[in-house]
């Protein structure tokens, strides 16, 4: 019996990879397909939303935007 | 990518308002004055050339564009009536960008063109155009009564705080002067908000005086109506001296004779048998007068001394045990008392015999921080901010020489205890005797019957018990009366060091010096009412323009971490994050290959490591020398030494211990590898080891200031911040993405992905143990027992007591030295092989040495590393 996944190809720099596969390994490994090679994944489709929203708060933790807006203070 | 903080043009609003108009403006020449803009923030502020064509071509786009911003606005100004200040404000297109901060109703002065302030009404901040003719007066000014912020090339930003105005009225400035010489120089008439801010700051603030006078404490004021309040004061009026029952009046001071020494007037005034009216010391260096505006302003500026000498001054007599106590009241009944020092009219402390050599110059700008300080011929108790290399330490030494009483110099470390009284010995004429240490080592008293003591805060404020000798010494500091006391970075002591220090000394006057009044938790305003008001702070940039202090290239280079590394580092802890983002291979290759190439152009390169371990790592691959908290002092005296003079030790790898008062002026090139967070101080500080440079007034000579950050880390986040400071400064950062033919590099370290899997792994097995920390001590000798992670995390997987018995009975390894031995006998491999070079060197010649010396030689070696 074969089982299809639809997926996605994503494409991006060695260290957001990293982030991606590290947060698939905190989820249950929910997002991932297969891991291609450095800069390649392949990524379920229905989960790419999640994904990317995962990223977004996992790269603010590293880079707060230094003093949002000069003017708000 | 966080967004950085480039030396930005526009950060103030007003300016922004000028700026944005010309966005806003269509026409060809537009887009090219905002291109020349970001270039120029970049990279061309030290070239002058650049500067003075940009400079008229921006001044005239701005007017241009200014110009028309105003006869849009002035139209604007006169339909809503323009009586009120923050009345209804226009809204165009514009406006959303601005939020709160849209000033643009403020009307302008038809000849604002030629006026050179911006003021922002709510936040008292006060922006200069650098680039407008009057700009160098208004700097004067805007130093004396406000506090610069940010000074990169073009726009200047300063506020008005209470303690700038504070030590505005100290160096004896009224509200008056404030208010016109603003009023004259601002685009926009005066907010009446900030006219009612300053002349609320201004009106209790200086009215009242502590003054020492023949050992004898006295409150005096120009004004009888103070007194007579104060002395009805229920707390002060008991504490008054009886038999003192009317008011003293006598003539106020003038600076007159005095002379601070060193200064262009010393010579001349020691000719003239100090015939010279007092006006004279007082001239402004750089503002001899062409222009009537100018003497205007300086008349405005020195107006209030010459009142002065005409009124009488009227005091009384308050008992010395209760001065903190009148202090203190004297602040809460909103009268803050200033303290002055009449040192000329005390004749009750012995006189110090000391001046300056008579070859030594001082420089224009300290004679400035000195002028304020000695304003009124009376030594202020103040804050004077130099960049580190400006000569902090011979302001300090010059204050002494004026003073001419005994001196305590406080300073942070042993270290700097003994560079400091060299320093006093080098360029004033005071006898070797007179001028003691007070140290754990030595504890020495001066011959005569005054002299000067260096010591470190550490030693003052101990409380533990003491030895028998400390104790004495305390006792002596504590039982006399001191003429100065000379604070030496005063930013890294805390506010209850200060307290206790004050406290436990009695001093007339007291001098604090920084290069960097600035502490991330914010404790600096204390030190305004501990030591004084911010005397002087000098610009970083016009020093480095006129040649004390090195031109600095500044870089950030980016290295991108291994997949493994930051795969590791994703799911590391805090503390092994550090380690992580320290040890990036890439970064090390960075870090070698900027060391060859400065070693190949003759550079001196010191290599900043927080973190120990990388720290240690980092040296030992590269064979370089190193100094960390536990090298031994005698050791630490010889590295430097070598670095200094040897033409073979290039490199030097440094920990933390190294960022501030280390005087390494062969130092031309400054990489950071690994730093302590966001700390905009250390940035300035490490800065500061390259700034005094020996071979900064060469041709072209640039130092480097290189900051290896790895990619996608925290570390990214933090050095933009730690940067805000330098940027504030006028400094530039440029961002380096890939160094040209690094893989080219000769012997680059980790270059395989093999190699670096290796570093990784002996990465997190050295660090799962609990990294060490650095030693701050000032010890002799960093004794291994107290070497313990003491302030560390709790590392993973190690029993972490932090006792010494749960050490000892950590692993087996351990205790056979089968961990630690390798890198001890590495780890001393560079330092070491300086150690034997010594030797041999004493021994005479060495190759004579015979084989059983040698080997006696060893053996004790041996025993010794055994001992150790």
């Amino acid at each position: 019996m074969v089982k299809a996944v639809r997926g996605v190809l994503i494409e991006c720099e060695p260290a957001i990879k990293s982030i991606l596969v590290h947060i698939d390994n905190t989820h249950n490994h929910a997002f991932i397909i297969e891991d291609l090679d450095e800069t390649h994944l392949f990524v379920k489709e229905p989960m790419l939303p999640a994904l990317k929203q995962k990223l977004e708060e996992r790269l603010k933790e590293t880079y707060r935007p230094e003093e949002p807006l000069e003017d708000s203070d | 990518m966080p967004p950085k903080r480039k030396a930005p043009a526009g950060q103030a609003t007003a300016a922004k308002a000028g700026r944005t108009s010309a966005m806003s403006t269509p026409g060809p020449a537009t887009p090219r004055s905002v291109e020349s803009l970001a270039v120029s923030d970049g990279d061309d502020d030290l070239d002058d050339e650049d500067v003075s064509e940009e400079q008229k071509q921006r001044e005239a786009m701005l007017s241009k564009e200014a110009d028309e911003f105003v006869s849009k606005f002035t139209l604007g100004g006169k339909r809503l009536g323009g009586n009120n200040d923050l009345g209804p404000r226009k809204y165009d297109a514009a406006t959303p960008f601005f939020r709160k901060r849209d000033f643009s109703h403020l009307p302008l002065k038809p000849d604002h063109r030629n006026r050179p302030l911006w003021i922002d009404p709510d936040s008292c901040t006060i922006v200069l155009e650098r680039f407008n003719p009057l700009a160098e007066q208004a700097t004067d000014f805007l130093i004396t009564i406000a506090e610069p912020k940010s000074r990169p090339t073009f726009l200047h930003e300063y506020a008005l705080t209470p303690h700038s105005l504070y030590a505005a009225v100290s160096v004896g400035l009224r509200p008056k002067d404030i208010i016109n010489t603003l009023e004259r120089f601002l685009k926009t008439a005066l907010p009446d908000i900030v006219r009612r801010k300053i002349e609320e700051h201004t009106r209790s603030f200086g009215k009242v005086k502590l003054v020492l006078k023949h050992n004898k404490y006295f409150v005096e004021s120009a004004d009888p109506e103070v007194l007579q309040i104060l002395l009805k004061d229920k707390v002060i009026g008991p504490l008054r001296v009886q038999g003192s029952d009317r008011l003293t009046t006598s003539a106020a001071p003038r600076m007159g004779g005095l002379v601070i020494p060193g200064t262009q007037n010393a010579a001349g005034v020691h000719q003239a048998n100090l015939g010279g009216p007092g006006g004279d010391a007082q001239q402004q260096p750089g503002a001899a007068g062409d222009g009537s505006k100018e003497d205007a302003l300086l008349a405005a500026l020195n107006e209030d001394d010459d009142d002065d000498d005409r009124e009488a001054i009227h005091s009384f007599e308050i008992n010395e045990d209760h001065v903190e106590t009148v202090q203190k009241r004297c602040l809460d009944i909103g009268f803050p008392i200033l303290e002055e020092y009449d040192f000329r009219n005390d004749d009750v402390n012995p006189n110090l015999e000391i001046d300056l050599r008579p070859n030594t110059q001082i420089r224009p700008y300290q004679e400035k921080s000195l002028s304020k300080m000695f304003g009124n011929g009376r030594a202020k108790s103040g804050i004077i901010v130099l960049p580190c290399g400006a000569g902090k330490t011979l302001v300090g030494i010059t204050a002494a020489c004026t003073i001419k009483k005994g001196v305590i110099v406080l300073c942070t470390s042993s270290m700097s205890v003994v560079q400091w009284r060299q320093e006093f010995l080098k360029w004033s004429n005071i006898n070797p005797d007179d001028i003691a240490v007070f140290t754990a080592e030595s504890k020495n008293k001066f011959s005569g019957s005054t002299g000067i003591i260096v010591t470190t805060y550490s030693m003052v404020t101990n409380s533990r018990e003491r030895s028998h000798d400390s104790k004495k010494m305390m006792d002596f500091l504590r039982g006399r009366e001191w003429g100065l006391m000379l604070l030496d970075e005063v930013h890294v002591v805390p506010a209850e060091m200060f307290r206790r220090v004050i406290s436990s000394i009695k001093s007339h006057s007291k001098l604090g010096l920084t290069a960097t009044l600035l502490r991330e938790d914010d404790k600096i305003s204390h030190l305004n009412f501990l030591i004084g008001p911010k005397l002087y702070e000098a610009n970083w940039m016009e020093l480095s323009q006129q040649g004390h202090i090195a031109k600095v290239q500044c870089a950030e280079v980016w290295c991108p971490m291994p997949t493994e590394f930051y795969d590791e580092y994703l799911r590391a802890n805090a503390r092994m994050k550090r380690t992580l983002y320290a040890m990036n291979p890439r970064k090390f290759q960075a870090c070698q290959y900027l060391i060859n190439y400065h070693e190949a152009r003759g550079d001196k390169i010191i290599v900043f490591s927080d973190e120990l371990y990388s720290l240690r790592q980092y040296a030992l691959k590269l064979k370089k020398v190193f100094i960390y908290g536990g090298t031994s002092q005698s050791e630490r005296m010889q590295v430097l030494e070598n670095f200094q003079h040897n033409p073979e030790v290039n490199t030097l790898f440094l920990s933390k211990i190294g960022d501030t008062s280390l005087d390494l002026p062969e130092a031309t090139c400054l990489i950071q590898i690994s730093s302590h967070f966001g700390s905009r101080r250390q940035e300035a500080q490490r800065l500061g080891r390259i700034l005094r440079a020996k071979r900064r007034n060469d041709e072209g000579f640039n130092a480097f200031f290189y900051s290896l950050v790895s990619k996608d880390t925290q570390e990214m986040y933090y050095s933009s911040k730690r940067q805000a400071f330098l940027v504030d400064q006028g400094y530039a950062f440029k961002v380096i993405t890939q160094l040209a033919n690094i893989e080219k590099t000769p012997d680059l370290a980790f270059a395989t992905p093999q190699e670096c899997r290796e570093l990784l792994q002996r990465t997190l097995v050295d660090n799962e143990k609990g990294a060490e920390d650095d030693l701050e001590t000032d010890d002799l000798f960093g004794k291994p027992s107290r070497r313990g992670p003491r302030k560390a995390l709790p590392a993973p997987g190690a029993g972490n007591g932090g006792s010494g018995v749960r050490r000892t009975a950590g692993t087996l390894s351990e205790l056979a030295g089968g961990q630690d031995m390798a890198y001890i006998e590495q780890n001393k491999a560079a330092n070491k092989a300086l150690k034997a070079a010594a030797k041999k060197k004493a021994a005479g010649g060495g190759d004579g040495q015979s084989k059983f010396f040698k080997q006696i030689q060893r053996e004790k070696e041996k025993s010794r590393a055994r001992a150790g």
